[in-house]
């Protein structure tokens, strides 16, 4: 076989075949190398910046953090912190029907009829837990409100309206809907000494509606509409962050950052603090008959509220990390909801796991998993880019600039190469060399007389040339002469010479020649170069550092704010720099026979 | 001597339109290319700073003062870190000139084939070379960084070819830092010329070649590089004179903070504005912009000699 192998002689044409795929598949990897860059650019403007500072490659994805969980009859309805509602049976906790809202600072509310789903931009929605399908959804008053820019929403229903808190920027609204008819009832301010006030949870008592935040606990008396009292608890010196609240009978249970707190609704003050819990970080709270439970970051702990005392801990089930038999199934017990039935309870932790523990036995009885996030693409970027620097200035004063200096250039350098390219004047050839000279000399042998001159001609005249349009559109416009130029004449040369002769002869004169017969002959070669020298003077840099201000800027001097003004914003800069280079792109990709045409023309002459 | 004058009139009367025509280039070209081309070499003969400036041209004329700072006192202000831009430039220039001539051949060579979709191919690998200067400054000073550069990333994280993650924008590394980014932006205009100049080559010389029982690289080195000449001496003169003067993608990848591209990362034009826009030393500016120029026009006028001798040689 080896001596087959050996001996196995291609053809000529075998070979050239092979060779032929060879060097097409190193032309393709080359390619995409080559490609690489501009395509690293756009990705990583649609990322994240702390993503991209943390060194994170691929796209980030929507936290499918189990937030809330609710038992429906003989399913289980787990929601996603990404907008996902999952309806899982409660025998083997199989998937029975998935949804979903992509939106902002989603919070749930099932209400055994509807699930009322208040989001930042899509307002307040009624989805039927069934189907699985949006019912109906309320758009929120507001009016200048960046609704994108609201950062988290709470939702509570009662038996005839629904209720939304949204928080922005300092704005602490509640919006109370109607709740069969969806009609927008109130609204109420809760702007206390406390703002920004982030609610986690609200609880309708009475005639008073309690919100727990990242500060404290707000009374706010829904007859008068207005903030009743507000209520801070301190550990070890420093406000608890509250997490989550549930309410029993007469008192509210109260989960923090640091510890759980009792709250007693009749005296108005915090009766006790809860301790011997599995980690003092608290995620959720969940009351139902005379258990309370508490979800912690390592585990779940219940408290019976009729044996054990009011204040004091009993545990009733062991961490779920070092309890729980089926190990594999539950990663660390960070437990974000609960959901409890005769028996049973079920847990929803992070990463989307769902665990159903059975609480006699103290072991894990099922588990299942929620879909993953949503990928995150942050077209936002490409609208703070324009507010974090002021982009759009500079992008205005480069279209100004360069376009207006392109044009002026285009005339000059036309009428130009006409004429160099068609008579043989005395000065001709001296005048084409000294083009070609003036390609030899760096610019900033130019831009240092040029700056003191303009500094001078103020100081006599007043006339404002530094900083302004008119002496950077001039100092472009001159400067871009001589190459253009030296382009056109090669087009110039192509035309033939017959078609003006003939013009000649029957009577035109030499400036109608050139304005009927030459000049729509050139057009194509006038663009083609227009682009190419507009192209060049987008790119154009030094000139336009000295020789614009703050408000006269162009790109390349303006988007360097992006790197050291506060951090390297290295999102918004490769937005920016997509901007910068996408419509110069696609302008080269629409025009670029012409272009070619005349940059090879002058090559292949030598 | 009259009858000549006379001629020379006539002839000038008899193109009056050209002139027409050229007048407003003419004029510009005074006003933005010759003038300050003057005012620069008077300049570099007067001692120019911001003390002075106010006085412009009347300002105290020190003859060849600036000159002999720059080249010979030691003691010079302007002599900090001049060697270094010096060498930077000549590496600089030379990579780039060669990197971006030899990579745009190869790719002209392999697109120079016969296959489906090459008009589009050859469009897609022109695409660097639209993107701005600045914006491949930024680009790669992104992809350059040390821990989250991508760079890094894929030489040390995935293809495990370097030990550790290394240092690229700061260090002897910055030389490369700004050469690679370069050629990346410039190959794709040599390769465009040179498939230009490729075909143009007549196939029959190939077959003749191949008669004659010749081999690819010899083909190679006896037809196609002799043949491409007239295109490979003027990409080289013209990479020469724009890599000399190359100034955007240093500028955007190292700005003006401190420790400012450092002296692996500064070339001529970025020393020669920071001496003249930083530190306001517009006279040695001047003289450094004018040195660089006449150095430019010789090398320019050697390769020049060297290109007639060869191109006599092959008649």
């Amino acid at each position: 076989m080896l001596e087959r192998i050996r001996n196995f002689k291609m053809s000529y044409y075998m070979k050239q075949r092979l060779l032929h795929y060879l060097v097409h598949v190193i032309m393709l990897a080359f390619l995409v190398v080559s490609l690489f860059p501009i395509g690293w650019m756009f990705f990583n403007s649609l990322k994240d910046n702390n993503e991209i500072l943390s060194g994170r490659i691929p796209l980030n994805r929507a936290s499918n953090d189990c937030a809330v969980l609710s038992v429906d009859g003989g399913s289980l309805l787990a929601f996603s912190a990404n907008g996902g509602v999952t309806r899982f049976s409660r025998e083997n906790l199989k998937k029975e029907g998935h949804f979903s809202v992509k939106a902002h600072a989603v919070s749930f509310r099932p209400d055994g009829r509807h699930i009322w789903i208040s989001t930042a931009e899509k307002g307040l929605i009624k989805v039927d837990p069934e189907k699985l399908k949006v019912v109906e959804s309320y758009r929120y008053p507001l009016h200048g409100v960046d609704l994108s820019k609201i950062a988290s929403t709470v939702t509570y229903a009662d038996a005839d309206s629904v209720w939304t808190a949204i928080e922005y920027k300092g704005v602490q609204k509640i919006l109370e809907f109607n709740k069969s008819t969806g009609n927008f009832k109130r609204l109420i301010d809760f702007e206390t000494r406390l703002s920004p006030f982030v609610v986690r949870e609200m609880i309708r008592a009475g005639d008073d509606m309690w919100l727990a935040g990242n500060k404290g606990l707000i009374e706010i008396s829904l007859k008068e509409g207005a903030v009743k009292d507000v209520f801070t608890f301190r550990t070890n010196g420093s406000f608890a962050q509250l997490t989550s609240m549930a309410r029993a009978a007469d008192s509210l249970y109260l989960g923090s950052s640091s510890g759980a707190f009792i709250f007693s609704l009749g005296e108005k003050r915090m009766t006790g603090s809860i301790r011997g819990l599995l980690s003092d970080q608290i995620n959720s709270v969940s009351v139902n008959g005379d258990l309370v439970f508490f979800g912690t970051n390592s585990g779940l702990s219940i408290l019976n509220r009729r044996t054990g005392r009011l204040g004091s801990a009993e545990k009733l089930f062991a961490s779920l990390d070092n309890g729980a038999p089926d190990r594999e199934k539950l990663t660390a017990g960070e437990v974000f909801s609960i959901a409890y039935a005769p028996g049973e309870v079920y847990v929803g932790t992070t990463r989307g796991r769902i665990s159903v523990l059975d609480i006699r036995r103290n072991s894990v009885v099922s588990s299942g998993e929620l879909d993953e996030g949503h990928v995150i693409v942050r077209w936002r970027n490409y609208i703070d880019m324009w507010k974090n620097i002021d982009f759009g200035l500079y992008m205005r004063n480069s279209l100004i600039i360069c376009g207006i200096a392109t044009f002026l250039a285009m005339i000059l350098a036309t009428l130009a190469a006409y004429s160099l390219s068609r008579f043989r004047f005395p000065g001709s050839k001296q005048f084409s060399l000294g083009i070609l000279a003036t390609q030899m000399i760096p610019a900033i042998m130019y831009l240092i007389p040029i700056y003191i001159t303009f500094v001078k001609i103020t100081e006599f005249t007043g006339i404002q040339l530094k900083g302004t349009f008119g002496g950077i559109i001039f100092v472009y416009a001159a400067f871009f002469v001589p190459f253009s130029v030296w382009i056109l004449r090669g087009f110039f040369a192509a035309i033939p010479v017959a078609l003006e002769e003939a013009a000649r002869i029957d009577g035109c004169s030499p400036f109608q020649v050139f304005w009927y017969v030459v000049l729509p002959l050139a057009v194509p070669g006038i663009i083609a170069t227009g682009v190419y020298i507009f192209l060049t003077a987008w790119d154009e840099l030094m000139f336009a550092w000295v020789l614009t201000n703050a408000d006269t800027m162009t790109i390349p001097v303006g988007i360097r704010n992006f790197v050291g003004n506060y951090q390297n914003r290295f999102d918004l800069m490769m937005a920016a720099a997509s901007v910068a280079t996408f419509p110069v792109l696609i302008l080269f990709f629409m025009l670029q026979k012409y272009i070619v045409k005349g940059l090879t023309a002058g090559a292949v002459k030598g | 001597m009259r009858e000549k004058v006379f001629t020379l009139w006539r002839r000038i009367k008899k193109h009056r339109f050209a002139y027409y025509f050229i007048l407003p280039t003419a004029i510009a070209m005074l006003l933005l290319h010759l003038t300050p081309i003057v005012q620069a070499f008077w300049m570099s003969a007067l001692k120019l700073n911001q003390f002075t400036i106010g006085q412009y041209l009347m300002a105290p004329f020190v003859g060849f003062k600036n000159y002999y700072d720059v080249l010979i006192n030691p003691d010079s202000p302007i002599r900090i870190g001049l060697f270094e831009a010096v060498r930077n430039t000549v590496i600089y220039t030379v990579c780039v000139t060669l990197g971006t001539l030899w990579v745009g051949l190869l790719v002209a060579l392999m697109l120079n084939r016969k296959f489906r979709g090459r008009a589009m191919i050859r469009t897609l690998f022109l695409f660097p070379w639209i993107v701005p200067t600045y914006v491949v400054g930024l680009l790669w000073m992104f992809m350059w960084q040390r821990g989250i550069g991508i760079i890094n990333v894929i030489l040390v994280d995935f293809l495990h070819l370097l030990p550790s993650k290394p240092f690229w924008l700061i260090g002897p590394n910055t030389i490369w830092a700004i050469i690679i980014p370069t050629i990346w932006r410039y190959w794709p205009l040599n390769m465009l010329m040179l498939l230009a100049g490729l075909q143009q080559i007549p196939e029959e010389l190939y077959e003749a070649a191949d008669i004659d029982g010749a081999s690819r690289w010899r083909k190679f080195w006896m037809i196609t590089w002799p043949l491409l000449k007239p295109v490979w001496s003027i990409l080289i003169l013209f990479g020469l004179i724009y890599n000399v003067y190359s100034f955007n993608i240093v500028i955007m990848m190292f700005g003006f903070g401190a420790g400012f591209p450092g002296e692996w990362g500064d070339l001529m034009m970025t020393n020669i504005f920071r001496n003249s826009f930083q530190r306001w030393d517009f006279g040695r500016g001047a003289a450094t912009s004018v040195i660089l120029l006449l150095t430019m026009i010789v090398v320019v006028n050697i390769w020049f000699r060297y290109y007639r001798a060869s191109e006599e040689k092959v008649k």
